[in-house]
Parts: structure tokens; C-alpha cells; sequence
């Protein structure tokens, strides 16, 4: 007979035995690879629903402002459009709205709304379909589903109209935002008809409707313009064509105009100059900067000019209403006072705020050359309101209307004002007192049109009105040589439109399907966190495995002692069991494998229904990974020879004689010094060995060194030194360790006190004193149940409570009871009269519940949302803009921040406001983003990438579970400076009395219901976001049931077993008058007492572990819900003692005596 | 030749050292069959695994042909235990998931001795009566049986010394005359040194030499 035979014949001898540890190894590996399989699940049907949504797309080329529908076909066609690489380009419009069903009044917000043509369906491959004709829309089927619409009904959708002046400026226009298109509802599309068609990827449903491309730009004033373009790459692009991006950039750069950029060149024949000009009426600084180079290397001069609408010009008593006046640079400024021929001799410095009128204005005033003259202005504050100014000049020159004193076109086109026959139909967007209209001006507006009555010096123009979009309306350019002005300007054209970017001009480039496939990798990891939670599981299973090796090799004692007897030596022994052991691991594991796929089917089905919440789709689909059932099985296996190696250690240390005897300890001989050397053989104990050899441990003494690091890691957790997960699991699971060694010192201690007496305590003492009998098997039960309550005590006091925190100013709600976001921008305040009246929110009996309500402004810039609602991983997060009132208001609860003054420390939010390194903007945002989704720490760096050039944002503080989990927060004025096309407001904290709150939420939604404006309960947000945290608790907890199973499985393998050994000491008590229900009662108090010890040593360790955490966020342990954890793991363990007791105790005992 | 000289054991207990055998002495030849006789705690077992080198003398040495096996390395002395000496205990200590002829062969399957052991099982079993039931289980067998199945193995590998504890404890008068009988005639054809402890007074009969352990002192009878 060979070894292997032997072991053969042991596999299949002790079959009970074996299979009980190939199960154990099955469910570690289960377990294990299951975790893998739904990490990688997730990340695969978050990647395949992203690629399912953006069809073809590879690039995207969008833009703020509307641009060439033409500019496509340029990029189409341009020369190296192939051969980079692309196959085809879609242009398209894409903005967000709203949508209403037309009868029932069923609204939806946050919806796309596209218009496309059947160009669209042809470059996502599905030629021939048709698009939305005229008036008809295409809806998405999850929207049509939400709006319970059908093909026929009418629709109303409502969108933001596009505006080339800012909305924020003097000349935007601030009513009338949007714009609302009926239509009638067509086809509904399903998913993969590209219905849910989006380049952001979410993973909720895409609410999408389809509109016709030339309705829509009718529709916005946009005729033949356009401000998204789809680019797709050919399959056949190899990675040798070179970087897609540069190429897409490049080829962007030649087809684009500056048309494209908003930017006009005109060609003014009487002045022989070119007009540079924006459709924005502005031009910002980069521009001028970018202009005046060009003009310098083509050897032009560049003349800045800012011109502006005075409400009038006053001196003397009299005034000029609505006036244009002109800021020009200094030698422009001498140029025309050198038309006043008093002055022309005489310099003009030393004349503080020097103006210059024409004649016109001059003798209209009745002035004179040193006299004082005033304008009076309007500015546009950010704060939303008009405010009128003054400024005080003195009288430089007066200068004739004539050369370079009549030229009408140093002022820029103003919607409602240029094109006007008269004064008197003017429509700016500001308040005009056309009486004071008189007839001269008309007269003047008749000869002159837009002729500026006055000149100042640039400096001082741009001191008075100058904003964030720009502080020039023009820049005016002329060149010494001969060339005629066509060639002028076709040779600035040229070298403009080369020197510029279309990213500084905002026309951005976005690689979509790079950077949707990276964050498709997932802001959440369900792999690591399954594999977190579930590393209790594993560790149950693996102890449940080795706990039934240990028993097996317990039954085979005598075996045991006969091999080495007859001269097999430890090693050999050993090594019979190990290759046993390993058989046994890798059957398991491949059982296991199986039983992972299931395992993982499980989990998503569990994902997809009960704890949908949690991932906020049904989409989730099983991807089998063979890497991970790799990794898994040979994780399993790993472990379980690691526990099989561990569990033979002691093997070596007994003598021939106690095994003989069937026992597996005989202390008595504890010198044997061949057989403690023989332990020590083997690598992987080696090292524990030494360890336990070099510094003497006793279990005790163990029990102390793992304690110290077990209490450093919750000392550090709660210090926020190390992350507070590694903290918690680390310090529970050395704390845990530390108490089971002390148990097992406890256990193994000789008894002193005698057991005596008479009744249900002393048998019960009995029960007791059983434990101790075997004290490796009592503290190997102890383990199971422990670890399986320190799961479920720990995740279950993580719950979140849903109770109401609205009217604590320091709390998640910074006690604001609503919020609300709108689709369109508040440029007005609602705090104000003025606001209120042009928001139609006004102090009418409609909306009376209003008069307390008070409006907290943010500005947004939409992204991705960084809350655990998104499984994506946000490249590109919302942010929002605090202003400064709500900065030094201190509202909200922080856990920890950078501060370093004692303001800074009480007020947090004044970090906003710190200074940092060149480049670098402070942003708050809450803990639980931080660290769970965006994965980064206080003082970490998240790099924006913008139009022109990235931007690090640097958190310095970190809220607490506040209503701020899906956006980063900025001081309001570094936003105005990094965004400045983001105007108006459009997120608000409202501020009322509770009983008002539900009429507040319907005036304002009824009011301001063209703005989109929705409103919701700030408890409302957070038990969203508490929704998801409490389900991944849900589903966490659902593990520590498994283990908790395993726990009692093993406890009652390990009951029976116990039973069965003692059926001789059991059947000398029945001979001597012990009866069933005295063998119960001491069953159960041994029982009792393990179940006890397991459940107190876990919930104690998890207890500890979580109490920084408990502290910090203020959490409450949900006493009943918890109270009936425990109590279900007391019942299932004596439930599974009673049954353990029952089976070992049918049949007779006193046949056992016989033996004797 | 197995020479004992001045072996003394005791073991630690919680209450003090506990004194098993004091200055045993004595020495057999080849062939040599002794019996050791003395009352239940006298500590026969203990100089039986002393004997064996299952358990080192507190005091005092064992050589086996000159050769002390408690200064072996472990290997070493497992190899020597496999090679020089076989046991047949009270309880038969059979491998239950093993065949007759498997247990019989279980020591050959570390042994440094190349050679056909099969052939060797079959004769042994044949000598005890076995052959025909080579492919049965112990559980198949009777006490008696089982305890022939023992001494086979035991005599497998051709000991120098061949060492029972209570051979026939645990068997019926009929089954332990058998056994007994056996032991006599396979001891005498092998030549091993016979060392069997027993309290069975008939048993310790059918040795020539017979010792009695009682007060921890070895004394021949």
C-alpha cells in the first residue's frame, strides 16, 4: 500500500468529517470570489449601460454659446478627419428642461432634451429611422413611463433660451429666460434605440425627449446654429493613429471660425479700420490680450473701447437723458480732444477725471471747457439688483461732431435700443423714464444714432464699469500700411482665428468615452466593501472548516498514536493530514467556485430588488470574471491551508502514550524536547513559533500585546490619523483576537472551587466546568458566534435615524426645512421687494405664506453628482457658490477642517475666503463624499479640468451628513472669477416657519413654475442620501447572518461532538440518578455560557470600535432592532444546543459502561 | 541485545513529582521472552513505552544493540522504532478504514527497507490464521481477530524487539489462549525479544522469565 492510498482511504473513511470541511472551505470561497464577482458585476453593467446610452460617441464638442451648424460638416470634411481615425460627426442641440404632460400636469425635471435630426440615428448606425418631424417628440421610455403619457398627448417642454449677453449684465435680459415649446408626443424609445442616449453617465434612468433640430433652433432664435457636436471614432482605429484627443483637438482648431467663437471682425469703410466685436457685447480679457498680440505681430494698432448707456449727463441743473458715452485709451483720448482747436495746444494732464462732450451736449448743457459735469449710470450688482451711480468729471474739451467724434460705431449692438426708429421704442432691460425723453434727443437720435455724446479715458471707463465678463465692447484696429482694408482684415482673420483656441473660446473638447469608461470603474468599489464585510464571513467559514478538521483529527487519535508507533515520525504525520487537508481545500474550492457564481447571482438580484436603494438601478447584470473566481479560489485555498497547518501544530507535542489513551494532551511530559522541535518544522509555523517561543506568550500575556495595537487603531480612527474604516475594522479585530486569547487563558485555568451542593445550580456549574474540558473547542465556538455579532452590532449602529433635524441650525440641514433647485437662473433676489415683484413672488394674497420665507442663493455650475446616489465616479462635480452672508451665518456642522486662526475654528466656512498658493481654490465639501466617493482627505487636491487649463480645488473642510453630499462649495467670488458664463442662481436654502413649509413648496412652485423652480423638504434630501448608507447596512448585515448561521452550525457540530465523547461520564451519571432534563440543563448552561461569552465579547468589541464614530456623527444605537439581533443569535444557539442535546442524548448511554 | 541500566521515571505534577519506576535494571538476548507482571497503577505501561522509546527515562539509559535511541534525533528514532521495534497493544489499535492486509503493511509504508513487504503480510497472516480474510475491515473481524491482525503488523518489519501491552486485556479466554499461543510461536520462529506486560498470571506463565514491577522496583521472579 502506498501513502496515497492511505490518504485515499482516509478521504473517503471519514467522509462526515470531510465533508463538513469541504463545506467550510466552499463557503469561504463562495464567499470570497462571490465578493470579487459583484465588485466586477457592478463595474461591468455600470460601463455596459454607459456605452449602451452613448452609442457611438467617442468625443463631443460643445459649448456655452451656439455655434455653426456648418462647423460639422467643416470638421467632417476636413483632411485628416479619416485618416485620424473618425468615421462620422452628428451635430445637435442639448440643453436640460423640464417637461409637463400637457392634461394631467405630471412634471419631470432634469430632463435632455435633444434636437436632432435623422442624421442622429444615422451616426449611432441606425439608418432609415425616422426623426421628430415639425412638431412631435420622441420620449424615452422611462419618462414616458414617469409622465404615464402616451403617442398623441401634447407635452409641454420648457428649456433656457440661449443668450449671447450675459443675463447678468446691464443689457441681458432677465425675464422671459425660458422658453416653452407644446408638442405632441410620437414614438416612445426604448434603451438600446438610443432613448436614453446621454454622454454623462448615471446610472438612474435617463429621462430623454427628442425634438425636431429645426424646430428648435427656430424655436431659440438659433437658426442654423447649434451647440453640440457628436464625433465617432472608426473601429478600425488602432493605437498606432496617435492620441484622438489631439487629433480631434487640432482638426477643431483648423474648421472653426471665429464666427464659431462669438467673435465678429468689421470691416468700417469710412473709419478705414476694423471693429472687433462680440456677440456678448463684451470682450474679456484673455481676448483683448490674445487680439492686441496678434495686432502687434501684424504691426496694427489696437485701439480698446468701452462704450456705455448713461442714464444721463447732467451739469449746471440741466441733463442729457440716456446718453452713450465712450472710453477710449489715451492717445485715442488726445486724438479727439485735439479736435477741440481751444485745446490743441495745450496738454491735458493735471485735469483730474477729464470728460469730453461733444457740441451737441455741450451747448445742450450750457458748459464750458473746466466746468463739472456728471453721469449718471446703472450697474448691474451680482447680488441680483440695479443700482444707480454717479460719477463727477470735469470738462476737458468740447469737440465737433465730425471725423473722430462721429463715429457711430464705437458702440456695439443692444437688443431693444440699436435697432430702434426712436428713443421712445426703445426695450432695454432696465427701467427707462421715457418721459424724459425730449425732442432734441430724438432729433439727436435721428441724425446721430448711436454717436457717443461724451469721451472719458479708458482707465477711468473701466474703473466705473467694468464686470466679470469683460471690460471692453470693442477693440478697434488700423493699419499704417497701404494694403487695403479687405486684405487688412483677411490677414488679422487669419492670424486671429490661428492664435486662438477653441477651448479659450469655450468650444470644449470632452474625450466622453475615455472618461465615461473611467468612471465606470466606480466611485464605490461593491468588490472591496463586500469583501470587507464579508471578511467575517470568510473567517467564520474558514474557523468552521478548521474547527471540524480539528474534530476529525480528535476522532483519530488513536490513529494517530499507532502511526507513530510504528514508527511514522511527526513530519510524516503531518504530512498525511496536510495532503488530506489539501484535497479536501481544493475540493471545496472548486464546490465553492460554483457556488460563488450563485453567491454573486444572489447578491445582484438582492441589489436590483430589496436594496435597490442602494445602487439606484436595476440594471445590474452578473459579469463572471475568471480572474476573480482565480483570485478567490486561491484565496480560499490559501486560508484554509493556513488554518489546516495552524490546526496540526500542536499534533507533534503530544506523546504516543496520551494519543493511545485518545487524548490529545499529556502535560505531564511537556519536556519532550523531540517533540517540541518536531513542531517547529514547518515554515508557515515557524514564524508564530519563534514569535510565541522568543517572547514566552501565553495566551494571556497574547492577549495583552494584541490588545495595545487593537486600542492605537481606534485612538488613531477617532483622531482621524488613519481612515476611519481601516481604523474600525482593524481595532475591532485585534480587541476581538486579544478577548478570545484571554478567554482561552480563562478557560484553560485549573479550578480551585470545588462544585458542590445540591439542585439546578450546581449541575449547572457542571455545564460550566464542561466548557473547560476541551478549552480550544469552547474558544473556537466563542470565535464563531463573536465574530458574527460583531458584525451585526457594528453595522447595525451605523443606521441611519430618520428623525426630523431641520430646525437646528447645526445639523445636516443647517436648519433650513426646504430646498430647491431651478432650471432656469434667479438673477433677481426673492429677499427683496424688487426681487419679488419681478419674480412675481410678491406681497399678494397668493403668496402671503412668503412674507417669513427667506431665500439662501447659490450658484451652480452643473457636473457630476459627487453623493453616494452616483455609482459613476465624478470626474466633474457640482459645484456650488456660497455667498458671503451665508459664509459668516455659520450654519452647518463640520468634522474636521484645515483651520488655523481661532475665527477660522469656530467658523470654518471663512476658509472659503483663505488665500492659497497661485492656482489654488478652497472648497468644502461633506465628509461622507469625501471620503466614500471622491476618495480623498482634508488638504487633498481635485483637479478641474476647464476650458483653459485645469484648476486645483483644495478641500479644507469636511461637513457632516449635511444636504451638501452631491457638490463641492466655493466662496462665491472664486466661482464668479473661474466660471464666469455661470450666471444667476439656481439652488436655494429656504428658511420659513414649519407650519407654512407645505404653502411655501406650492407658491413657489406655482410661481415660479416657468423657472423650473422645484422645491423639497431638506429631511427629504438626506433620508435619500441616508436611503443608500442604510441599505449598504441592509445588505452588510444580511452577511453577518450567514455568519451568524455558521456560528450556530458549528456550535452545535461542536455540542454534539462533545456529547458523543462524554457518552461514558453521561452514562455514569444516568447510572447513578442523573435524568434527561439534569443532562439538558448542563448541556445548556455550557451552551449558555459560550453563546454568552461569544455574544458579549462581540458586541463589546464592535461597541468599542465604533464609539468614535458613534460620537461623531451623533448616531444612535437603535436599541430594539439591535436588542432583536442579539436575542435571534441566543435563541438560534441554544435552539441548535437543545436540538445538538436531543440527538446526542436518543440513544441509550449505559450501554457505553459496558466498555469498562 | 536490549540492556536497561538503572532506569528511573517520574513525571511533574501539579502537587509534586510523581516517582513511576526507580532503578530498573536488567538486559535480554536475542530469543529472550519476558513477562512483566504487577498490579493496575504500577507503572508496567510506562516501562513498556520506555522500553519502546515512546517516553525517555527520567534517569538511566536503553540501548538495543548497543545502540541508545533517546539520543536519536527525532527522524532517527522514528526510523528506529519503525525498523527495530513492533507493539501489540490491549486495544488492537487497527486503522478501521484500512483492510486487514493494509494495517499489516502500514509501518512498510515509511520503512528505509526496500524490499517486498507483501509477500511477507500474506506469510505473517497465513501464520495467523488471516490469509483468507486479507480484504476484510477490523470491523469485520472479532477482538481476537483483530488483535492477530496487530501482531502481524507488529512482526512486519522483523523487530529486534518486540514489545505487548495487555495483548489479551480484551479478549475472551479462547480468543486470548489463541493469541497468546501465537505470540510464543511467531516470537520463537522470529527470534525477537518478547517483552509482555500483563496482569494475566496464566499469560505470564508460558515466559520463562518473569518479573514483577511492584514499588516502582523491577524484580524477576
Amino acid at each position: 500500500m502506498r501513502t496515497a492510498q492511505l490518504v485515499k482511504r482516509n478521504l473517503s473513511y471519514y467522509w462526515r468529517t470531510n465533508l463538513a470541511v469541504m463545506l467550510g472551505v466552499a463557503t469561504a470561497v463562495a464567499v470570497l470570489a462571490g465578493a470579487l464577482l459583484v465588485g466586477d458585476s457592478v463595474r461591468a453593467s455600470l460601463r455596459d449601460l454607459f456605452l449602451l446610452r452613448l452609442g457611438n460617441t467617442s468625443h463631443v464638442v460643445s459649448a456655452p454659446e451656439f455655434f455653426r451648424e456648418q462647423l460639422a460638416g467643416d470638421i467632417q470634411s476636413h483632411k485628416q478627419f479619416a485618416s485620424d481615425g473618425f468615421q462620422a460627426v452628428c451635430p445637435l442641440i442639448e440643453l436640460e428642461g423640464n417637461v409637463s404632460h400637457g392634461t394631467s400636469g405630471r412634471r419631470a425635471g432634469g430632463v435632455r432634451v435633444y434636437g436632432v435630426d435623422e442624421r442622429f440615428w444615422k451616426f449611432h448606425g441606425r439608418d432609415g429611422k425616422p426623426a421628430p418631424q415639425n412638431r412631435e417628440v420622441f420620449v424615452s421610455d422611462s419618462l414616458a413611463r414617469e409622465l404615464e403619457s402616451r403617442s398623441g398627448d401634447s407635452l409641454l417642454i420648457r428649456i433656457e433660451k440661449p443668450s449671447a449677453i450675459p443675463v447678468e449684465s446691464l443689457h441681458g435680459r432677465k425675464e422671459d429666460l425660458g422658453s416653452t415649446l407644446r408638442l405632441t408626443m410620437g414614438a416612445t424609445l426604448a434603451a438600446d434605440d438610443l432613448g436614453e442616449f446621454s454622454i454623462q453617465p448615471q446610472q438612474t434612468p435617463v429621462r430623454a425627449v427628442f425634438v425636431s433640430l429645426r424646430l428648435l433652433q427656430k424655436e431659440l432664435g438659433q437658426e442654423g446654429k447649434l451647440n453640440t457636436i457628436l464625433i465617432s471614432e472608426s473601429p478600425n482605429r488602432g493605437p498606432g493613429s496617435g492620441s484622438s484627443d489631439e487629433a480631434v483637438k487640432k482638426i477643431l482648431k483648423e474648421a472653426a471660425t471665429l464666427g464659431d467663437y462669438g467673435i465678429e471682425l468689421r470691416a468700417l469703410d469710412k473709419q478705414q479700420s476694423i471693429s472687433l466685436e462680440r456677440s456678448s457685447t463684451l470682450i474679456d480679457e484673455p481676448l483683448m490680450d490674445t487680439a492686441r498680440g496678434v495686432a502687434r505681430s501684424l504691426t496694427m494698432r489696437a485701439a480698446p473701447v468701452l462704450s456705455y448707456l448713461a442714464n444721463s449727463i447732467a451739469a449746471g441743473g440741466r441733463s442729457i437723458p440716456y446718453s452713450l458715452v465712450t472710453a477710449v485709451d489715451n492717445q485715442k483720448y488726445e486724438e479727439l480732444r485735439r479736435q477741440d482747436s481751444t485745446v490743441a495746444n495745450i496738454p491735458h494732464y493735471g485735469v483730474p477725471n477729464p470728460i469730453i462732450l461733444n457740441e451737441w451736449a455741450a451747448r445742450d448743457l450750457g458748459v464750458r471747457r473746466g466746468d463739472p459735469v456728471s453721469l449718471e449710470y446703472y450697474v448691474w450688482q451680482t447680488d441680483g439688483r440695479i443700482e444707480t451711480k454717479t460719477a463727477q468729471f470735469n470738462l476737458s474739451a468740447v469737440v465737433p461732431i465730425a471725423g473722430p467724434a462721429a463715429d457711430r460705431d464705437l458702440v456695439p449692438d443692444y437688443p431693444g435700443i440699436s435697432e430702434s426708429a426712436s428713443l421712445a421704442d426703445w426695450d432695454p432691460p432696465f427701467p427707462v423714464d421715457l418721459k424724459r425723453i425730449r425732442k432734441q434727443d430724438e432729433d439727436y437720435w435721428d441724425q446721430y444714432r448711436t454717436t457717443p455724446k461724451a469721451f472719458i479715458p479708458l482707465r477711468s471707463g473701466q474703473e466705473l464699469w467694468e464686470s466679470r465678463f469683460g471690460k471692453l465692447t470693442s477693440i478697434r484696429l488700423s493699419s499704417p500700411t497701404d494694403s487695403s482694408l479687405d486684405q487688412t482684415l483677411g490677414k488679422y482673420r487669419q492670424a486671429l482665428q490661428a492664435a486662438l483656441g477653441p477651448a479659450s473660446r469655450g468650444l470644449n473638447i470632452v474625450a466622453v468615452r475615455r472618461q465615461g469608461l473611467e468612471a465606470s470603474r466606480g466611485a464605490t468599489d461593491f468588490g472591496e466593501y463586500f469583501l470587507y464585510f464579508s471578511f467575517f464571513l470568510v473567517v467564520s467559514a474558514l474557523l468552521l472548516s478548521a474547527l471540524f478538521f480539528k474534530l476529525g483529527i480528535e476522532q483519530r487519535l488513536r490513529e494517530i498514536g499507532t502511526l507513530q508507533a510504528i514508527g511514522f515520525s511527526a513530519a510524516k504525520i503531518r504530512g498525511l493530514f496536510l495532503a488530506e487537508g489539501f484535497v479536501l481545500a481544493m475540493t471545496g474550492s472548486l464546490f465553492g467556485l460554483a457556488a460563488a457564481v450563485a453567491y454573486g447571482y444572489l447578491i445582484l438580484i438582492g441589489l436590483r430588488t430589496w436594496w435597490v436603494d442602494a445602487v439606484g438601478t436595476t440594471l445590474l447584470t452578473l459579469h463572471v470574471s475568471t480572474l476573480s473566481l482565480l483570485m478567490g479560489g486561491a484565496g480560499g485555498v490559501l486560508a484554509a491551508a493556513i488554518c489546516i497547518v495552524w490546526t496540526l501544530r500542536r499534533l507533534g507535542r503530544s506523546s504516543t502514550r496520551s494519543l493511545l489513551m485518545g487524548t490529545a494532551s499529556d502535560r505531564s511530559t511537556k519536556s519532550h524536547e523531540i517533540t517540541r522541535s518536531e513542531g517547529t518544522r514547518f515554515v508557515p509555523l515557524r514564524v508564530v513559533s519563534w514569535i510565541v517561543y522568543a517572547f514566552k506568550l501565553t495566551t494571556l500575556r497574547a492577549a495583552m500585546v494584541l490588545a495595545i495595537p487593537g486600542i492605537l487603531l481606534l485612538v488613531a480612527a477617532s483622531f482621524h490619523l488613519i481612515g476611519q474604516t481601516g481604523g474600525f475594522f482593524g481595532g475591532g479585530a485585534f480587541l476581538l483576537v486579544a478577548l478570545l486569547c484571554y478567554q482561552s487563558a480563562w478557560l484553560g485555568k485549573p479550578r480551585r472551587k470545588s462544585i458542590q451542593g445540591v439542585g439546578w445550580l450546581p449541575v449547572s456549574r457542571l455545564g460550566f466546568r464542561n466548557a473547560t474540558a476541551r478549552p480550544g473547542r469552547s474558544v473556537l465556538c466563542i470565535a464563531l458566534i463573536a465574530l458574527s455579532t460583531f458584525i451585526i452590532v457594528a453595522v447595525d449602529a451605523f443606521r441611519r435615524d430618520s428623525r426630523d433635524v431641520s430646525s437646528d441650525k447645526k445639523s445636516g440641514s443647517g436648519g433650513f426645512p426646504l430646498l430647491a433647485e431651478s432650471l432656469l437662473p434667479l438673477v433677481q433676489d426673492p429677499n427683496t421687494a424688487t426681487g419679488r415683484e419681478a419674480l412675481n413672488t410678491g406681497n399678494d394674497e397668493g403668496t402671503a405664506s412668503l412674507a417669513n420665507a427667506t431665500f439662501t442663493r447659490f450658484r451652480l455650475r452643473p457636473g457630476d453628482d459627487a453623493s453616494c446616489l452616483n455609482l459613476y465616479q465624478p470626474r466633474n462635480p457640482r459645484i456650488l457658490a456660497a455667498t458671503e452672508d451665508f459664509l459668516k451665518n455659520n450654519r452647518f456642522v463640520f468634522q474636521k477642517s484645515v483651520a488655523g486662526t481661532k475665527e477660522e475654528a469656530e467658523n470654518p466656512w471663512l476658509l472659503l475666503n483663505r488665500e492659497l498658493d497661485e492656482g489654488v481654490v478652497p472648497v468644502i465639501a461633506d465628509a461622507n463624499s469625501m471620503t466614500y466617493v471622491l476618495h480623498l482627505r482634508i488638504g487633498d487636491e481635485l483637479v478641474l479640468n476647464r476650458n483653459d487649463g485645469p484648476v486645483r480645488l483644495r478641500l479644507v473642510a469636511a461637513l457632516v451628513d449635511s444636504v451638501f453630499q452631491s457638490e463641492l462649495i466655493m466662496a462665491e467670488k472664486s466661482f464668479l472669477r473661474l466660471f464666469p458664463s455661470e450666471q444667476g442662481y439656481r439652488f436655494f436654502l429656504i428658511d420659513a416657519p414649519e407650519r407654512d413649509l407645505a404653502a411655501v413648496t406650492a407658491t413657489l412652485e406655482d410661481r415660479l413654475a416657468d423657472f423650473g423652480f422645484d422645491v423639497v423638504p431638506t429631511s427629504e434630501r438626506l433620508a435619500g442620501f441616508h436611503r443608500v448608507e442604510n441599505t449598504y447596512l441592509s445588505t452588510f448585515q444580511m452577511l453577518g447572518g450567514l455568519g451568524l448561521v455558521l456560528g450556530t452550525l458549528g456550535m452545535a457540530a461542536v455540542l454534539l461532538r462533545n456529547v458523543f465523547e462524554r457518552r461514558k461520564e453521561l452514562a455514569l451519571l444516568r447510572a447513578v440518578g442523573y435524568n434527561s432534563s439534569h443532562f439538558t440543563l448542563m448541556v445548556i448552561a455550557e451552551n449558555a455560557l459560550l453563546l454568552f461569552l461569544g455574544l458579549a465579547t462581540g458586541a463589546l468589541c464592535a461597541l468599542l470600535a465604533i464609539a468614535p464614530v458613534f460620537f461623531e456623527r451623533g448616531g444612535r444605537l437603535p436599541n430594539v432592532s439591535l436588542g432583536f439581533l442579539l436575542l435571534a443569535v441566543l435563541i438560534s444557539g441554544l435552539t441548535a444546543s437543545l436540538v445538538a442535546t436531543w440527538a446526542a442524548l436518543k440513544s441509550p448511554l449505559l450501554p457505553a459502561l459496558r466498555a469498562e | 541485545m536490549l540492556k536497561v541500566e538503572n532506569v528511573s521515571k517520574s513525571y511533574s505534577a501539579p502537587r509534586g513529582t510523581l516517582e513511576i519506576l526507580s532503578d530498573i535494571s536488567f538486559s535480554l538476548s536475542r530469543g529472550d521472552a519476558v513477562s512483566i507482571m504487577g498490579p493496575s497503577g504500577s507503572g508496567k505501561s510506562t516501562l513498556l513505552y520506555v522500553l519502546g522509546a515512546l517516553e525517555p527515562p527520567t534517569t538511566g539509559s536503553v540501548t538495543l544493540n548497543g545502540q541508545n535511541p533517546f539520543q536519536l534525533n527525532p527522524r532517527q528514532l522514528a526510523a528506529f522504532r519503525n525498523k527495530e521495534i513492533g507493539f501489540v497493544f490491549q486495544d488492537h489499535c487497527l486503522l478501521p478504514q484500512c483492510s486487514v492486509i493494509e494495517n499489516v503493511l502500514t509501518p512498510t509504508l515509511v520503512t528505509e527497507v526496500n524490499q517486498n513487504h507483501v509477500e511477507r503480510a500474506r506469510a505473517l497472516l497465513e501464520q495467523v490464521g488471516l490469509l483468507e480474510r486479507i480484504d476484510h475491515r477490523p470491523a469485520e473481524l472479532s477482538g481476537g481477530e483483530k488483535q492477530r491482525v496487530a501482531l502481524a503488523r507488529a512482526l512486519i518489519l522483523k523487530p529486534q524487539l518486540l514489545l505487548c501491552d495487555e495483548p489479551t486485556g480484551n479478549l475472551d479466554q479462547k480468543s486470548a489462549d489463541a493469541v497468546a499461543s501465537l505470540l510464543v510461536e511467531l516470537q520463537e520462529q522470529q527470534e525477537t525479544i518478547l517483552v509482555i506486560v500483563t496482569h494475566n498470571a496464566e499469560l505470564a506463565s508460558r515466559f520463562s522469565r518473569r518479573f514483577q514491577l511492584t514499588d516502582r522496583h523491577l524484580k524477576e521472579a
